[in-house]
């Protein structure tokens, strides 16, 4: 039946135009769009305060309470504290790390096995690299072997970091990584969440999931319209669309 | 060489120098050991055998009474003694924490009534160290119960739980978690309006709030479900809103500790929660906090098993939510902690308990190997839950009668634990293997080659009753369906004697697998019978007592049972038993055959029931007489009232009454003939006598 093809082929058309041709807004209906979009002061005020307490800019956060009258979540001196502590890791000052976290809060260190070996295993990685073979030694044998005893990872772990014992030049060796400052930045931003978690406080600043989710945003009408993106995120300028 | 500061931190060096009189050495010596101790549980213990504990206890002790002394007096001093005050809260809090034998230390030192003395401090840090280490002792079993059906105590710790403070706050819902257990503290708890504060801390509070007063409330809702339908009552916009919120929270704890008060409330309240989405909501965040590599991971399969546990409609959803597999994927990684090895192994063991859909998951992922491996790892927690997890799997029996299990591989390592150090190991071990030997009739000489069945032998002479028990219970299930070799075999190791003291056992779990043993040593063939005979009938007499005696209904049935066996024998069998059941000195009590056609449990009377038949059954010559002994007993009438009992198979009831009926007939038929053959005799003689006479 003729006419019944006809129909089915026209349906057909309309569907594939419907599908490659996307809708396209311009720049200036972007704009419109953007400008009808209402948001609050204080909770721009709040999202920066989050990121400047959760990343530790303890002086700009002050600064910026002063200016904007917005009041941190956390006490701004447990910030300096904080930051004290990542700070110590970050130096190689284990110990006294260690000594700050306990004065913060006791419980940090004594309710957490997994950061309280990873703290005393760094201890022995800043013994080994400043060549104290012994004291390393009867580091590793007083403090961290009854904890390898506890937990079979541990003791993995501490096997890893004991064979830089073995070799003369540790940082070429399979185990360097050990001796590369990122290990000391991973222990310190392990030490960093677990304050901010004793804190009640997120680990992470609330500002880079945002990035996130506008980017995923993004990707998502990307299938359905071509309109005006951020591809600069550092400067959200509005890129044209491309037709 | 070690150099000169290592030696200084020496713990015995250290305690020396707490000791000094110089504020500011002792204040660094708190320090340097409050920095020791913290997350390192051997240096806990090598201070507390040095006896660190009291030293500081004595510090805080001092210190607490200097406050008052020289209040407003000079603002140093006093900031040097909250120092002091401070440094040993939190070196004894350390002490406490995770570790009992460091909580009985500080309670021995006498420290509490110290660190309760610190929470009036105008001091915030003070107070916030005292609180911190309180809450650490109530976190501990060994913490002093709190009494709360006494007023002032109610006072105190509804002003904790109000405190501004969250270690104050949170010390108030420690101690409700420690110390409320009974329902009358639970109901007082809730009518002071505790559960009001609690829930506003679940609502707005910090995270150790909401984790601290969850724990509480689970405890106050635990087994009471009063509280709980007034918790969740008609009033409350959203009933149990505020904690299935917290099962979304961003920290794994707390999401744990959520599901946990809701299984606590599910469990106590079974109309409450019952919807599929929760019920399959709770599975999955359980599941995945499988995944989380702390503590949370360690508990997440023990609150998973207390979730599925006896549950099939729950075992049903996991298993569709592919629980087995990702639990098979965790056992997989190997180098587990001993905590969670277990408590993955009990998960297993619940979610293999009833169904076999999951028992064939289990056995098509091959998990049995990794299970028969844990069987000899260092922990005897893994190895108890190892062996429960084997039984749980050994009740299929389609694969027992494919002889799944019986072999090498799981049958070894199990004989072997049968000596374990560990009483629970052997009790579980006893326990699987019970399941394992049942049912297969070519491979049970593996176990007897591998020396099992002289170990069960045994520990049935074990000085812990559980193990007596189970091991009984393994021969029981041993012997089942066994042939008569293996029988005697069993039967001469254990020797009537033993058999007959276990039946006489004070423990009355060990009494009734013993009768259960007799039982099935006696089932099946006559031979089998002849045992109960050895050495006077020693076990007959010892059964028969033990009826006589007992109350427990359980003992009754595996006693009467093993009767019903025996009085399937010879004539002389069955007189035997008649023997045991109606003794020659019959008092002016019923016999106990009247309380057990009487009682409420219908297992027992269908036994009793059994063992008349067996008495009664129309071949055996003897069958009247022992039926009128019974008639005599009141039995026969009480068993007319039984005709309508809807738990005693009617058909039984029924035909025993054709054996009366039959019996009855037939001795009237013998005694209507004999009458005959009498007549008929007199009337010969007679006749005879008159052919004599004629003669």
């Amino acid at each position: 039946m003729p006419p019944f093809w006809i129909v089915i082929r026209q349906l057909v058309e309309i569907e594939e135009q419907m599908a490659t041709s996307k809708k396209v807004i311009t720049r200036e209906e972007w704009e419109k769009r953007l400008n009808d979009v209402k948001i609050r002061k204080e909770d721009m005020n709040k999202l920066v305060m989050n990121f400047l307490v959760t990343e530790g800019y303890v002086e700009a956060a002050e600064k910026f309470r002063m200016e904007s009258g917005t009041e941190p979540d956390i006490d701004l001196a447990t910030i300096t504290d904080r930051m004290a502590v990542k700070k110590a890791v970050q130096c190689g000052n284990v110990e006294d790390a260690i000594e700050k976290v306990n004065d913060l809060n006791p419980e940090i260190l004594d309710t957490n096995p997994q950061l309280f070996f990873h703290l005393q295993q760094q201890r022995l990685i800043e013994l080994i690299r400043n060549g104290k073979v012994e004291e390393a030694l009867e580091f590793a044998q007083e403090e961290l072997a009854p904890r390898g005893e506890e937990n079979q990872s541990f003791l993995e772990e501490l096997e890893r970091t004991v064979a830089l014992l073995a070799f003369e030049d540790v940082s070429n060796c399979p185990v360097g990584e050990l001796m590369d400052i990122s290990q000391r930045l991973k222990t310190a931003s392990e030490v960093n969440a677990a304050i901010l978690t004793s804190q009640s406080h997120e680990k992470d600043p609330k500002l880079p999931s945002l990035l996130k989710m506008l980017i995923w945003a993004q990707n998502q009408l990307d299938e359905k319209a071509t309109y005006p993106r951020i591809n600069d995120l550092s400067n959200a300028t509005l890129e044209d669309p491309t037709v | 060489m070690p150099s000169a500061t290592v030696n200084n931190h020496r713990p015995s060096e250290l305690l020396s120098r707490l000791a000094s009189s110089e504020p500011e050495v002792k204040l660094r010596a708190l320090r340097e050991v409050k920095n020791q101790i913290i997350g390192n549980r051997t240096k806990k213990l090598s201070f507390l055998k040095l006896g660190a504990v009291p030293a500081v206890a004595g510090i805080l002790a001092d210190s607490a009474d200097d406050v008052i002394d020289c209040n407003n007096n000079n603002c140093n001093v006093n900031n040097n003694i909250n120092n002091i005050l401070v440094q040993s809260a939190a070196a004894l809090g350390s002490f406490a924490c995770g570790f009992d034998a460091g909580v009985q230390a500080v309670l021995d030192a006498g420290a509490f009534p110290n660190l309760l003395r610190l929470l009036s401090n105008s001091n915030e840090k003070v107070v916030d160290a005292g609180a911190r280490a309180l809450r650490m002792i109530y976190q501990s079993k060994l913490a002093p119960k709190y009494d709360f059906l006494q007023q002032k105590n109610m006072e105190f710790l509804i002003s904790l739980l109000n405190s501004e403070n969250e270690n104050v706050s949170g010390l108030g819902a420690s101690i409700i978690t420690n110390s409320c257990e009974t329902s009358l503290e639970q109901k007082a708890l809730f009518d002071a309006g505790i559960l009001r504060r609690l829930n506003s801390l679940l609502e707005c509070g910090s995270l150790s709030q909401k984790d601290a007063s969850l724990e509480s409330l689970a405890s106050i809702f635990k087994n009471n479900s009063e509280v709980v339908s007034k918790f969740a009552g008609p009033e409350i916009e959203r009933p149990l809103g505020s904690i299935i919120d917290l099962l979304k929270d961003r920290y794994p704890r707390t999401r744990l500790l959520a599901c946990m008060c809701l299984i606590v409330i599910r469990s106590t309240s079974p109309n409450l929660l019952q919807d599929i989405g929760i019920k399959s909501k709770l599975i999955h965040i359980l599941i995945e906090l499988l995944d989380d590599p702390g503590q949370v991971g360690d508990e997440a399969p023990f609150a998973f098993s207390s979730l599925i546990a006896q549950k099939e409609d729950l075992q049903k959803l996991a298993l569709e939510a592919n629980a087995i597999d990702k639990l098979h994927h965790h056992l997989q990684k190997g180098s587990l902690h001993p905590r969670r090895y277990e408590g993955i192994l009990l998960a297993l063991a619940d979610m293999c308990s009833k169904l076999e859909s999951c028992r064939s998951k289990f056995l098509s992922l091959q998990v049995l190997n990794l299970v028969t491996d844990a069987l000899t790892v260092d922990s005897a927690d893994v190895r108890t839950a190892a062996c429960i997890c084997l039984k749980s799997v050994t009740r299929s029996i389609k694969n027992l009668s494919a002889g799944y299990f019986i072999n090498e591989m799981v049958v070894v390592p199990l004989v072997q634990l049968f000596l374990d150090p560990s009483t629970s190991v052997q009790v579980a071990a006893l326990g699987a293997i019970s399941n394992v030997v049942v049912d297969f009739t070519t491979h049970k000489c593996i176990f007897v080659q591998c020396g099992g069945m002289k170990q069960l032998v045994q520990l049935a002479t074990s000085m812990e009753s559980a193990v007596r028990s189970n091991a009984l219970w393994a021969l029981k299930n041993f012997v089942f369906l066994a042939d008569n070799r293996l029988k005697e075999s069993v039967f001469s190791e254990l020797t009537a004697s033993l058999l007959s003291s276990l039946i006489c056992d004070p423990e009355p779990s060990v009494q009734e697998q013993a009768l259960a043993l007799v039982r099935n040593l006696v089932d099946g063939c006559i031979n089998s019978v002849e045992f109960m005979f050895a050495e006077d009938g020693l076990i007959l007499g010892a059964i028969g007592r033990q009826l006589q005696s007992t109350v427990k209904a359980e003992i009754g049935i595996q006693g009467m049972y093993a009767l019903c066996n025996v009085a399937s024998g010879n004539e002389f069998h069955k007189e035997a038993v008649m023997h045991q059941l109606f003794p020659q000195m019959v008092d002016k009590n019923q016999s106990f055959m009247i309380n057990f056609l009487q009682s409420n449990d219908s297992q027992l009377r269908t036994a009793t029931v059994w063992t008349i038949v067996n008495l009664t059954c129309r071949s055996s010559p003897g069958a009247f007489g022992r039926l009128v002994k019974l008639r005599n007993a009141g039995i026969v009438s009480q068993i007319k009232n039984m005709v309508n009992d809807p738990c005693v198979d009617v058909k039984v009831i029924k035909f025993m009454f054709w054996s009366f009926f039959f019996i009855f007939f037939f001795t009237f038929l013998i005694n209507l003939i004999s009458i005959f053959v009498e007549q008929l005799r007199v009337r010969t003689v007679l006749g005879q006598s008159m052919a004599f006479g004629d003669n």
